[in-house]
């Protein structure tokens, strides 16, 4: 999924990232919809509003580089290149999903396009990219290890130890926050002292950068930049600026109850495919073909993954250990 | 390819990593001073042999050391974590509960974890609570981890070089109070057999043991024999997963069990082996199947206070003159 930085600016690309974010969108609400019409089960986090952040950061990555991910994580796979349809059998519970069923929304693998999985207990996903930066360097494979966590985990201290572990024996990890403004409903301004995230990483030695995470462009542009860096043993950080345009999960409503309306509103403006759309001057009519077929293709993953069987229920005790 | 030698327990288990290491160079090891071999001499040495790249030191972040294990596991490298004492264990509990032990089974197989960690447990001798805690029952209760639990030098040497051909997370717990015990041990590069092991044969009566436990309770059964009472040992070598068909075939042949672990009562290990035992030889006891466990109190400073808080020699004597005079209830 990685592109040419000659590329960067192309209509070409500019479409493709356009269809990227196009395909997590339709994805999360028609993942959603199932959700609240009881076909999916527990709980699930979308990420609407997030795209550009899943989209961009993943268009810098090499296929083998390797990529771990938090709770609201189907734009990760999805923008790793995890197969919409056995996503979707995931979500639902089926054997062929892409954990056969029992992981879930919050616990998706795709060893095969290198998702190494979400993980929902915050921030615990982190020092697991920098063990897989090690492997990388001791084997000289030439792969970078990608992390995504909230603001949520800004103020996990596992995030500082791993951050350190990174740059003392320069690894080649690259920590990517997503910060929406909201752990659940406590404010990342209320939760995090001092100078914020990016400052806390400079003093860690990191290379770190903020990027407006509405802006496809910015993200791609920006992880590119760092990433050949990073793929010499420069851990960097990129703290992307972002919103969820939805609740966290069903639980709560998108505004009215920690986040008023005018919020919402305001972020809607900046919806990252719209943003992308103006910025890059893309024709009504390209959008609405986009989101046509991306439609079209998320029907037919859920219509497919619909027909898939259920795992056998002697699977419950397999891949517990073995050999 | 045999060397009997009378070594250490901390000699057996370097020997079994430098083999391992010499065999398979994905092995790394990491850890707090384990370039140095600090505290207790296990990785003594093993840098200048496989360098630094191989035999890291790590920074005091017991977390983020754990997750860095794993992620690496996940990635073609078999890391040997190395925690001092179980205490510190804790600090990583995050990452060995809900990652180590879960990866495999919610990638739905996909994903391998073959990490070691050495795990220092027991008291090792007013060292004071927060050294000297014994959580063999709180590691067992987690589905994907194996836990071992070797009691001699021999057993230290063939348990990890079992532990370092898995493709799941092991629970390598060394007793620190065998450190310095010595035994003879053969060095070789098979396969080890799974499973518990009658030590001692006795008709009398069965401990059920693991870890320090079973040199106790070889000498409490030498002891005893001078009584008349023939104690059978069953050592365990593993908590996880527990060998439950030796532990019954061993209760049903003596009629009589007496079930041994470090940590507290309530809730401890040894009322899973007392479950065992009494399922497993229902129809066959003679006397009620017995626990001694440590008491509900962390482990004191005190030498004294500290040696009446977990299972010893005496305590276990006189659990075993109990059981084997039981005569019913009245």
């Amino acid at each position: 999924m990685a592109i040419a930085v000659s590329d960067l600016g192309t209509r070409a690309l500019n479409l493709e990232l356009y269809r990227r974010m196009a395909l997590i969108r339709q994805f999360e609400e028609v993942a959603y919809r199932c959700y609240e019409a009881g076909e999916i089960k527990g709980t699930i986090h979308a990420s609407i509003g997030q795209e550009a952040v899943a989209v961009g950061i993943s268009a810098a990555l090499h296929e083998t580089d390797l990529v771990f991910s938090h709770h609201r994580g189907h734009g990760h796979a999805l923008a790793k290149g995890v197969d919409p349809t056995r996503l979707f059998a995931e979500l639902l519970g089926r054997a062929n999903g892409v954990s056969g069923g029992k992981g879930g929304s919050m616990h998706a693998t795709d060893t095969s396009v290198g998702f190494l999985g979400s993980l929902a207990v915050v921030g615990s996903s982190i020092p697991l990219a920098v063990g897989v930066g090690l492997a990388a360097k001791v084997r000289a494979t030439g792969a970078v290890a990608v992390v995504f966590f909230g603001d949520g985990a800004i103020n996990q201290g596992v995030l500082y130890e791993s951050m350190n572990l990174a740059v003392i024996w320069r690894l080649p990890v690259l920590f990517v926050c997503e910060n929406n403004g909201y752990a659940i409903s406590v404010r990342s301004s209320y939760a995090t002292g001092g100078a914020g995230l990016v400052q806390r990483a400079l003093a860690f030695g990191l290379d770190a950068r903020q990027v407006d995470g509405q802006s496809v462009t910015r993200v791609t542009e920006l992880a590119t930049e760092v990433m050949a860096r990073v793929r010499d043993g420069q851990a960097a950080l990129i703290e992307a600026v972002t919103y969820r345009l939805v609740g966290h999960s069903r639980g709560d409503p998108a505004h009215g109850l920690y986040r008023s309306k005018e919020e919402v509103l305001k972020w809607k403006e900046r919806d990252p495919l719209t943003v992308h759309a103006a910025a890059t001057d893309l024709e009504e009519s390209d959008c609405a073909t986009i989101e046509e077929e991306a439609r079209r293709e998320i029907n037919s993953a859920l219509q497919t993954s619909r027909g898939y069987p259920p795992p056998s229920i002697g699977d419950a005790m397999s891949d517990v250990w073995g050999p | 390819m045999t060397t009997p030698a009378q070594i250490t327990y901390a000699e057996a288990i370097r020997r079994a990593l430098e083999a391992a290491m010499t065999q398979d160079d994905t092995i790394i090891l990491l850890g707090q001073d384990t370039a140095l071999g600090f505290p207790f001499g296990v990785t003594r040495g093993l840098v200048d042999r496989f360098g630094s790249e191989r035999v890291r030191d790590t920074p005091i972040s017991e977390a983020a050391t754990m997750g860095c294990g794993i992620g690496a596991s996940l990635y073609g490298l078999r890391p040997v974590v190395e925690v001092d004492f179980s205490g510190f264990l804790l600090l990583g509990f995050d990452q060995l509960v809900n990652n180590a032990a879960k990866l495999r089974y919610m990638s739905g197989g996909q994903l391998r974890v073959p990490l070691v960690v050495r795990v220092g447990q027991g008291p090792l001798g007013s060292f004071g609570a927060q050294h000297s805690q014994a959580l063999h029952g709180w590691l067992a209760n987690v589905p994907g981890l194996s836990v071992c639990t070797p009691g001699s030098p021999q057993e230290a040497y063939d348990l990890m070089r079992w532990s370092l051909r898995q493709s799941d997370a092991v629970i390598f717990s060394e007793d620190v109070r065998l450190y310095r015990t010595k035994g003879t041990v053969e060095v070789h590069d098979g396969e080890v057999e799974l499973g518990a092991r009658v030590v001692r044969r006795g008709s009398d009566v069965t401990v059920v043991v693991y870890g320090h436990g079973v040199g106790m309770a070889l000498d409490v059964a030498g002891e005893l024999s001078r009584e008349g009472i023939d104690v059978e040992v069953l050592d365990l070598r593993w908590v996880a997963p527990l060998d439950v068909a030796a532990i019954g075939a061993s209760t049903r042949r003596t009629g009589r069990a007496i079930c041994v672990s470090d940590d507290p009562l309530l809730g401890g290990f040894s009322a899973t082996l007392a479950t065992a035992a009494t399922e497993q030889a229902r129809g066959s006891l003679r006397a009620p199947v017995a626990r001694l466990s440590g008491r509900h109190a962390p482990a004191p400073y005190n030498a004294d206070l500290e040696r009446s808080v977990f299972p010893s020699h005496a305590s276990l004597a006189s659990a075993v003159r109990v059981i084997v005079g039981w005569e019913g209830d009245s």
